[in-house]
């Protein structure tokens, strides 16, 4: 990454900052997906329950990882601002896809650190947040995390 | 105008405080093609799995006993699977008249159609996702980091098609 290449900051730095990039994805989801949860009911919400309590206890693994490396985590957002209205089942369930769109793009960063069990970290995660947001979206796609190649 | 034959060169070389190792370094043209790169021997191989992988999914759509139903849910995999293949091929930047990409282990990579069986079924399909995602994470460790989020991205893919392939209206 540009830091590596810059000297400015050693490759611990650039993970820590891939990192923090997944947290605040993170942060975002659980926000988001306590506005999806209320717009749903029976097996959607149950879904959206589990995801937000994954996506928590992301948060945390984050966290703990970024402490290892001698940073202290990113604080949550106190709010969000919401892509797009979301006022029934079919917003919230887009909006759920969405954030998990934002979480594997984050995880794409974590892969792109020189550390590669971090590497590793990075490519599991984004296969989670890949699966789920299919699930929400109804359709797979392509490359998850990646734009739309041209 | 000096002229020197090719046996005078050493004494000319230590004439002017030079060896020969200090002037020809690096690669001997003569010696033929230097070794592919790890990059390159990397995505060969992945791509050489492609290959096989979109041959199973042409296979399971074509097969005659498929339902409507299962064609159906197969087609959109095999098209994101031709869309890896693309993606990987324009990675791949190697010298004109090299091999072409052959598996990392094992026997050159066969034609898609003579490896693939008569009738490739649900879990067959699934099991091939699941090591192939496995297979790329594997990979991530020593390629460099552009590369690796492209094999990151892919395995998400084949993530996402091992659960759709455990769908039950699938069929075994």
């Amino acid at each position: 990454m540009t830091g590596d290449r810059a000297g400015h900051r050693g490759p611990g730095s650039t993970a820590v900052a891939a990192l923090q990039a997944a947290l605040a994805a993170e942060n975002a989801a659980i926000f988001g997906y306590g506005i999806a949860g209320a717009h749903l009911t029976g097996n959607s919400q149950a879904a959206a329950l589990q995801d937000w309590t994954g996506h928590n206890e992301a948060r945390d693994t984050l966290a703990a990882m970024i402490q290892r490396l001698g940073a202290a985590p990113a604080a949550a957002q106190a709010s969000y601002q919401l892509p797009f209205g979301v006022h029934d089942a079919t917003s919230a369930r887009a909006l759920a896809a969405y954030l998990e769109d934002g979480v594997t793009t984050a995880y794409l960063g974590v892969v792109a650190v020189s550390d590669p069990r971090l590497r590793q970290f990075g490519a599991l995660a984004m296969q989670g947040s890949a699966q789920r947001a299919a699930f929400w979206r109804g359709s797979t796609q392509a490359f998850p995390g990646l734009a739309p190649p041209s | 105008m000096l002229a020197a034959s090719a046996a005078a060169l050493p004494w000319l070389l230590a004439a002017a405080g030079c060896r020969s190792q200090d002037v020809f370094t690096g690669p001997d043209p003569l010696a033929g093609r230097p070794p592919l790169g790890h990059n390159v021997v990397t995505l060969q191989a992945v791509i050489a799995a492609e290959q096989e992988m979109v041959g199973l999914y042409r296979t399971a759509v074509a097969g005659e006993a498929e339902t409507a139903a299962r064609s159906r849910a197969l087609r959109p995999l095999l098209a994101q699977h031709e869309q890896h293949l693309t993606q990987l091929r324009a990675r791949l930047i190697q010298p004109a008249g090299a091999p072409a990409p052959v598996a990392a282990s094992g026997p050159p990579a066969r034609s898609a159609a003579s490896a693939a069986p008569a009738r490739v079924t649900t879990a067959r399909l699934r099991a091939a996702e699941h090591a192939s995602a496995a297979g790329l994470v594997r990979r991530l460790a020593t390629v460099e980091p552009a590369l690796a989020q492209l094999f990151a991205s892919i395995a998400a893919s084949d993530a996402t098609h091992v659960t759709v392939l455990a769908d039950r209206a699938l069929g075994g």
